[in-house]
């Protein structure tokens, strides 16, 4: 459970020690990318914690997601349009069900364990 | 570990090696662009000639501010302490030096007159060209510009006093300045100035020559020790400044 997270940590640190620096007209799509990716992680460890986890789901949904809102931000720009927008909301309410959705897991798992070891001790 | 549904243990490392590489270039882009909008401080690079020629700005700065507020304190006392006949004496001066600064009294003092004449070259006459040259109101902009930077401190145009509000536009090809038509070339432009030489130095070793000479017209200047300049002849509207209250104005 813990090793994706460690794995998140090490891009992290890896990124911020390579000391990469996107040019600054290219940091809107990356933005984009990168809510993306925050949705589709959260995404897969609700999926996770609900026992619905699928790989190739949740690996061509990070790719796809991501490319989808690079591309639709690109073609925001052309058209003058900001369409980036649209990726920025739908994924922001889908960051905040996906979150509720994990909290929710999560207390429950606690309750029910409390619940267990109450059994348990009786 | 993520409960995996692959065929066989072969299948589930390689896709869960996948899904951890997904973490990690999700990571990856996390501190990309962390590190895109992360700016590097704006350090103080100047170093103790630089802060030091700062300072000295600044001092003279303030001296100036003092000698300000000397003189408006000393006119303050003036209206304060003096007879009522004193008061009004002083008020009539300070009205007369407003209006001169104001440019709405005739002036006269050390300057240059610069002609503004056509430019006829040799090989002007084989091209055969029939244009009489025309001043265009950019230029003439321009060096009114030029003259405020190198010291003028008051300018006429073909007798047309420029003061601080003076309007110079281009109406049907014609320019208009303080609302009158330019006659055409030759006209005299009058500039005072405190060291009217050197003004006329800058501007004969400034661009604007060329820049009037690439429109075929001269710009030629001449030192002259009194200069008369008009009057501006027209009444000062100002629609956006409006008298304060005399309380207000005392901040009582």
């Amino acid at each position: 459970m813990w090793l994706p997270f460690v794995f998140l940590l090490f891009g992290i640190v890896l990124g911020l020690l390579t000391d990469i620096r996107i040019p600054e007209e290219y940091t809107d799509y990356l933005s984009i990318a990168v809510l993306a990716a925050f949705d589709t992680l959260l995404g897969g460890i609700r999926a996770h914690l609900e026992g619905k986890f699928d790989d190739k789901v949740f690996i061509s949904g990070f790719f796809f997601n991501v490319s989808l809102a690079a591309f639709l931000a690109f073609i925001g720009v052309q058209l003058g349009v900001d369409l980036y927008l649209a990726a920025v909301f739908a994924f922001g309410v889908r960051l905040f069900q996906n979150i509720a959705l994990i909290r929710r897991y999560l207390i429950e798992k606690r309750y029910f364990m409390k619940k267990r070891k109450k059994t348990e001790e009786k | 570990m993520l409960t995996l549904r692959g065929n066989g243990d072969y299948m589930k490392s390689k896709y869960n090696l996948i899904v951890l590489l997904v973490f990690l270039l999700a990571g990856f882009m996390i501190a990309v662009q962390f590190q895109s909008f992360q700016k590097p401080k704006e350090r103080d690079t100047r170093d103790t000639w630089e802060l030091r020629a700062d300072i000295q700005k600044q001092q003279k700065t303030q001296q100036e501010l003092y000698a300000n507020i000397q003189q408006a304190e000393k006119i303050i006392n003036q209206y304060q302490y003096d007879s009522i006949t004193q008061t009004t004496k002083t008020l009539k001066n300070s009205v007369q030096q407003l209006k001169e600064e104001a440019g709405l009294t005739e002036k006269k003092g050390k300057g240059v007159v610069f002609k503004v004449e056509p430019l006829f070259q040799e090989s002007m006459k084989d091209v055969d060209v029939q244009v009489y040259p025309v001043l265009t109101q950019e230029l003439l902009s321009r060096l009114i510009n030029e003259l405020n930077k190198y010291g003028a401190t008051d300018i006429s145009i073909a007798d047309e006093r420029v003061i601080s509000i003076t309007p110079i536009r281009n109406v049907n090809g014609n320019i208009y300045v303080n609302n009158h038509p330019l006659p055409p070339l030759p006209f005299e432009i009058k500039v005072l100035a405190e060291d009217p030489k050197k003004l006329l130095s800058y501007v004969e070793y400034s661009s604007i020559r060329d820049y009037f000479a690439i429109e075929n017209i001269n710009l030629l200047g001449k030192a002259k020790d009194t200069i008369v300049l008009p009057k501006y002849d027209q009444d000062i509207h100002l629609e956006s400044i409006h008298l304060l209250e005399a309380e207000d104005a005392n901040g009582e």
